[in-house]
């Protein structure tokens, strides 16, 4: 069930991740530095197993890593994950200038260098 | 936290109109050629967008029913040749980038190129805003994500 909501991701995961208040607020922890879920749990009116949930989202989305560091699990912030964001703004322009040429190209007059 | 920040995106592509009709097409009609369905604030109810065509003017997504969603201003305005923006569908002002977009008459018609930036007056404005709450990442990120979802909510 945890793979199938991450696996549930598709196109635009970086931006539906970060579109609820409680990731945002996770984001906001781990901008002070690596934490464990428990350490999240503590800090957020949320369960554990809700901040694992989320976590997972995160980390599938590219905004955070994890690591296993002795018996903790820690998470902490992505540095590529603007990165990630950009592909996303770039993937946007590909598919919109994809359809604006094929109206453009629809709609030429059909007059001088036809091809 | 050390972020670098991305590049803009760059793009363009050649398409058989005059620099006009291309400039016409991207702008007035919009609505013939945008995927508003996962990039608009209004998703399916979206009908077209709005330029109010001068420096400072508007641009403005309209959905049935009438409602209105800001999608910038502009700060540029001269066609055929070009016109840019400020970006933040459905958002803050504050948490605008800019998107530059040129047209230029080449063999057999028109390039038109692209520009989506201004990511680093995001980490500037996000500097900003951590000096009085502990947000300034999540901020860039959040109003960089804003940028391509039009935050529908």
């Amino acid at each position: 069930m945890k793979r199938n909501t991450v696996a549930a991701f598709s196109a635009f995961s970086a931006f539906s991740a970060l579109a609820d208040p409680t990731r945002e607020a996770i984001v906001r922890l781990l901008l002070d530095g690596e934490r464990s879920v428990g350490e999240i749990a503590e800090r957020l009116p949320v369960t554990r197993p809700a901040v694992s949930k989320h976590l997972r989202l995160l980390e599938g989305a590219g905004i955070v890593r994890f690591e296993s560091v002795g018996t903790r699990n820690v998470y902490s912030l992505d540095p590529a994950a603007l990165e990630v964001l950009r592909d996303e703004v770039d993937a946007l322009w590909k598919r919109a200038l994809a359809r604006y040429a094929l109206v453009a190209n629809n709609s030429a007059p059909k007059k001088g260098n036809r091809r | 936290m050390n972020t670098t920040v991305p590049l803009p995106v760059r793009q363009r592509v050649i398409v058989a109109l005059a620099a006009d009709d291309a400039f016409e097409l991207f702008t007035r009609g919009i609505a013939r050629w945008w995927p508003f369905g996962g990039h608009s604030c209004s998703g399916d109810a979206a009908l077209d967008v709005v330029f109010e065509p001068r420096v400072g003017g508007a641009v403005t997504e309209i959905a049935r029913g009438g409602a209105k969603h800001p999608w910038g201003r502009l700060t540029a305005w001269s066609p055929p040749d070009h016109f840019r923006m400020t970006w933040h569908p459905g958002q803050d002002p504050a948490a605008a980038t800019v998107l530059s977009v040129r047209f230029a008459a080449v063999e057999g018609g028109c390039e038109v190129a692209i520009e989506h930036g201004g990511w680093e007056a995001l980490g500037e404005r996000a500097d900003e805003a951590r000096a009085d709450y502990d947000g300034g990442w999540a901020f860039v990120l959040g109003r960089f994500a804003a940028t391509v979802t039009g935050g529908a909510s």
